[in-house]
């Protein structure tokens, strides 16, 4: 366990203790890269601000649920944002094919999601140094699971490839994937 | 009974921690893992590491002045002697401390669910807005149909109509045609029905006769129902007119007919 990890035990049962010291210090650590996260996830930015607001509300809310034996602090902090980032893109594409289905002929305008997911095709590259081990097909499968939280079938749907093909990348993306995280470490 | 662990169920697991498995695979995996597997724990976990890893690599982003203020609002409202009663401290001061925290909490609680309700307006509006150009747009060709109808009625009620009945001939024995010419204003309607389509390099042509020469009085095609209608403004020499014919033409018509005679009267 590194010093900061160490860290951010100590800050986390603090927070569980309701200091708010603690909660601000945790914000100022960690709320850069959730926001990368949240803003990778939805596109919007505000949307991204809104929901990091909702997930340090829900770490002091809740912060007695987490468990150091199943998580980093930090690893926890960052699922609860993808889980509440997914919930929202799922939301948002149900409203979606709703309006589309009550505005008929005129259902337009909206782009599909994902489209308006990153700000740039450049930021899209410069994301995550890990993925770049994969093979871009590997990628795109791993990349449509974790940030569009689609399934094996949802993507093979997407992609319009076989559902087997989809299942066998995922699965050689998640092993290669390891192996460069790793090699960071 | 529990299923075994097998290197099957190990190859479920990544898609599982990534939340991609579904259908069958889920069920398999999710019955084995019912069966309190400690393997399938462990491997579990070190999966979600990885996964925890994958999305603190994404490129970080300082949050808004906003956001800083609001969550240091919900920290600053409530420091640990807010909730934890300390020894020594007036009970009123207790109590006034929790009300603090729960108004902080309800402002921020009820903010988000107001920037929720306000997305929700604004989507709803959108919607409707579209709707309504799509009425207004629907309003505007019934407005122009209203406006033709009554342009071709003009011309069928005219005292002293000329109508007069064509019948099909050649390749489109079954077709029927007919003109109306209002002889006060000389505007024409021409009618026909049963026509086939052409193909995209031909033209029905519509011609009347007078004093033994053909005048084109335009082009027409056929909807899917094989009818047509064709209005003809200012038809010269109304009184001269002997009869009413329709040819297939070269796209785009000619000056005169070249081709098969489809319908006369």
């Amino acid at each position: 366990m590194d010093e900061r990890e160490t860290d951010d035990r100590d800050l986390m049962s603090r927070v569980a203790a309701r200091d708010g010291g603690a909660l601000a210090r945790l914000f100022e650590v960690h709320a850069p890269v959730t926001l990368g996260l949240l803003q990778r996830i939805l596109g919007r930015r505000s949307e991204a601000e809104e929901v990091l607001q909702e997930v340090f509300l829900q770490v002091w809310m809740q912060a007695d649920r987490y468990d150091g034996a199943r998580s980093t602090p930090r690893g926890w902090l960052l699922m609860l944002a993808r889980s509440r980032a997914l919930d929202r893109l799922r939301r948002r594409d149900s409203a979606r094919r709703r309006e589309e289905a009550a505005g008929g002929e005129a259902g337009e305008a909206i782009p599909p999601v994902g489209t308006e997911r990153l700000e740039s095709q450049e930021r899209k590259r410069q994301v995550s140094s890990a993925l770049g081990a994969l093979s871009p097909d590997q990628r795109r499968c791993i990349e449509l699971a974790f940030f569009e939280g689609l399934t094996h079938t949802q993507i093979a749907e997407r992609l319009e490839a076989p559902l087997g093909t989809v299942k066998s990348r995922i699965l050689l993306g998640m092993n290669k994937l390891r192996q460069a995280l790793s090699a960071h470490a | 009974m529990n299923t075994p662990h097998t290197p099957r169920i190990e190859e479920l697991l990544p898609a599982y921690a990534l939340g991609a498995l579904d259908g069958d695979d889920l069920r398999e995996l999710e019955e084995h893992l019912a069966g309190g597997c400690e393997e399938c724990r462990r491997q579990l976990a070190l999966w979600q590491g990885d996964l925890e890893a994958l999305a603190a690599e994404v490129p970080p982003i300082e949050p808004s002045e906003t956001t800083r203020a609001r969550v240091s609002r919900l920290a600053g409202g409530m420091p640990a002697a807010s909730v934890a009663p300390v020894r020594g401290a007036p009970w009123w001061t207790v109590a006034a401390a929790a009300v603090l925290l729960a108004l902080a909490l309800w402002g921020l609680l009820g903010q988000a669910r107001m920037e929720q309700e306000v997305r929700g307006l604004e989507a709803e509006r959108d919607r409707l807005q579209r709707q309504v150009e799509v009425l207004s747009r629907e309003v505007g060709r019934m407005r122009t149909d209203v406006q033709q109808a009554k342009q071709d009625l003009q011309v069928i009620a005219a005292p002293g109509v000329q109508a007069v009945n064509l019948a099909g001939l050649g390749p489109s024995p079954g077709a029927r045609g007919r003109t109306y010419v209002n002889p006060s204003t000389r505007d024409a309607l021409f009618y026909a029905f049963d026509l086939p389509a052409l193909p995209a390099d031909k033209t029905y042509q519509l011609w009347f006769i007078a004093g033994d020469k053909p005048v084109s009085a335009g082009t027409f095609a056929v909807d899917p129902r094989g009818t047509a209608s064709l209005r003809v403004e200012r038809v010269a020499d109304v009184p001269q007119i002997q009869a009413w014919a329709v040819t297939i033409e070269p796209r785009g018509g000619v000056p005169q007919p070249t081709g098969a005679m489809v319908l006369k009267g």
